[in-house]
């Protein structure tokens, strides 16, 4: 894999121009004789001069229709090189929905744990982008640090941070807000290539295919790295309040690896309604999801609320009478 | 210069261009030659989308859509010369490191008195809250890659013309090869990249300036300053796709030219005004705008 030369991220076979920096990469030199000359492009079916077709984007011959195959521009969609195997198997998945079930507070349905049917359980090797970057960020921000008649002061600075690891979904199955309470329990440690055989025991699962195309993913790490760096740079402000913290990365070194994470997708069917939760796949303690609500109970607390409210104004009414 | 052609062997010119069709054998002729200090090899291309027939519904299009004070003829002109045209230019990139100074409005409220005429003519005091800004200094720096920079570098086609027909996807830039521009026209660069560079590094630093603005903390801000220093600068030979054509509305006038973007159908032209609209116009603003101020003046009647 080669590097770009100004900002050293990696270049990926096909790219015409760093993902990062947009720097072009440059051509293979031709091998050229040195005599200018005019020449014509010739169909291979049928040997008539050729012009490119805006409709066939390819050279298409006015005689015999045949289109002639050139080098297209490489915008594949994306496939994961890495897997993390599950850790969690199918029962201790099953005993994770249960218990959580069993949790499910106050206004849940008390025959939920026992009467919830369990329709599907799949394991899902979910697509993502792991990342790994290094940047000059500069910020700027309002804190109250150094404030005068207004509450806020502006400040500015700059620091230098690594980005390692970052998880940036790319996944068609999950939510983002699924993936997001995910992420933070992986052991990427443990990843293995995809190709890998399965060992004895081991949970077998699809592996997602990425939802974007190579183009359109780089707009969606360089946002995810964004993000984090606004995050990243939120202890360098000074004062105990902040406000309009902005950010701007120039990155460098940044390489990407495409990585299938695991986690288990319940869906269960609670007196009619489906409902569907999520077990991670490497701890069986992250269990989240939806659940019914006993609406009798809802409806009786509130009973009780407004009873106490009509009463409380009751007594404050008679005291100002 | 003169080629033979690569078909029939006849003589060909390629005079500013880097394709010709054979007016004996009709074969699409492309001129290959290594590349020379002023007359670069083209590194990449971003090709057509669609045809002359794609391009005349675009206009139609447009030419419809005009404002009420167009030249009404030019919704009824006549085309001419449609021509799809590989226009050379160059896509620039840079980091940029910039130093700016800015003053920082920050918002604060302050409760006032002030003073009232009761109903009974006595002055009365009361209080309201104000918005005010205060205003503080901050200098600091900001830094990024400015990318995707075009500039012209077409005799035929002027750097303001192809910035209005921009942007073009560069997702969908592809490396150059002769297959892609034969059979169309395709100019050869004929601007210094030194002129081509120093323009692209004024609409760097002006792009800079447009991402300071949104960077920049507090409610508002004045007096914004800044100093952009380029360095790792990348100049690449591209070929963009433009439809350039004349529109005659008038035998008495010139031909109106419309640039119409070969990738993404943007149209940039200029209309020329029907005057007598426009006065009309005009004309009928001041009478409203007098009978209003003569309904407003006459109930009081004359002073005094």
């Amino acid at each position: 894999m080669t590097a770009c030369t100004r900002c050293e991220t990696a270049l990926e076979a096909g790219d015409l121009r760093c993902a990062i920096c947009a720097l072009p990469v440059p051509a293979a030199a031709q091998p050229s004789d040195g005599k200018p000359r005019a020449q014509v492009l010739r169909c291979g079916e049928c040997g008539a001069a050729v012009a490119f077709s805006a409709e066939a984007q390819a050279p298409r011959c006015g005689f015999c229709g045949h289109a002639m195959a050139i080098e297209q521009p490489v915008d594949p969609i994306e496939a994961a090189r890495l897997r993390l195997p599950f850790s969690v198997d199918r029962e201790a998945a099953e005993r994770a929905l249960r218990g959580w079930l069993g949790r499910r507070g106050w206004f849940a349905p008390e025959a939920l744990s026992s009467e919830a049917v369990l329709e599907s359980l799949t394991p899902l090797s979910w697509a993502a982008w792991l990342v790994n970057a290094e940047a000059l960020v500069t910020w700027t921000a309002d804190s109250d640090a150094g404030a005068n008649r207004s509450p806020w002061a502006p400040h500015t600075g700059q620091v230098s941070l690594g980005f390692h690891d970052i998880i940036v979904p790319a996944s068609r199955g999950l939510r983002e807000a699924e993936a997001r309470q995910l992420i933070p329990y992986y052991e990427l440690g443990r990843a293995v290539g995809v190709d890998r055989p399965l060992g004895a025991g081991e949970v077998a699962s699809a592996i997602e295919s990425f939802d974007a195309q190579r183009s359109a993913a780089r707009r969606h790490v360089q946002d995810a790295i964004e993000a984090t760096a606004k995050v990243r740079v939120e202890p360098q402000i000074p004062g105990r309040r902040y406000r309009n913290v902005h950010v701007a990365c120039l990155l460098e070194r940044q390489t990407t690896e495409r990585i299938a994470l695991p986690a288990w997708i319940l869906a269960y069917r609670y007196r009619g309604n489906p409902y569907r939760a999520i077990v991670h796949g490497q701890h069986a303690d992250v269990v989240f999801g939806q659940s019914p609500i006993d609406w009798s109970k809802v409806g009786a607390l509130l009973a009780i609320v407004a009873t106490i409210a009509a009463i409380v104004a009751l007594v404050v009414l008679l005291r100002l009478a | 210069m003169t080629f033979a052609c690569g078909h029939c062997g006849a003589g060909l010119q390629f005079t500013g261009v880097r394709t010709e069709t054979c007016p004996y054998c009709a074969s699409p002729n492309f001129v290959e030659r290594p590349p020379a200090a002023n007359q670069p090899h083209p590194e990449l291309v971003v090709a057509f989308t669609g045809d002359a027939s794609v391009a005349r519904r675009k206009l139609d299009l447009w030419l419809g859509s005009r404002t009420w004070f167009a030249d009404a003829r030019i919704k009824r002109a006549r085309i001419e010369d449609l021509r799809g045209v590989y226009v050379p230019a160059y896509l620039y990139s840079a980091v940029a490191h910039t130093e700016y100074t800015v003053s920082i409005g920050e918002h604060y409220t302050e409760i006032e008195t002030y003073e009232t005429t009761g109903a009974e003519g006595k002055k009365q005091t009361e209080t309201r809250s104000v918005t005010r800004t205060e205003y503080r200094p901050l200098s600091g720096n900001h830094v990024g890659y400015v990318t995707d920079v075009l500039a012209s570098a077409s005799a035929g086609l002027a750097h303001g013309e192809l910035q209005a027909v921009e942007p073009y996807d560069l997702l969908a830039v592809r490396r150059y090869s002769p297959a892609i521009i034969t059979g169309w026209i395709a100019e050869e660069f004929s601007r210094e990249p030194d002129d081509c560079r120093r323009v692209s590094r004024g609409d760097a630093v002006d792009e800079v300036g447009q991402r300071l603005r949104r960077f920049l903390p507090g409610d508002s801000h004045s007096d914004l300053a800044w100093r952009t220093t380029v360095s790792w600068e990348s100049l690449a030979p591209i070929l963009v796709p433009v439809w350039v054509l004349a529109v005659r509305y008038r035998e008495d006038k010139a031909a109106l030219r419309v640039v119409i973007n070969g990738q993404t159908g943007a149209i940039a032209g200029k209309v020329p005004l029907a005057w007598w609209k426009v006065s009309l116009a005009i004309a009928v603003a001041a009478v409203v705008i007098a009978a209003v101020i003569v309904a407003i003046v006459s109930p009081g009647g004359p002073p005094g």
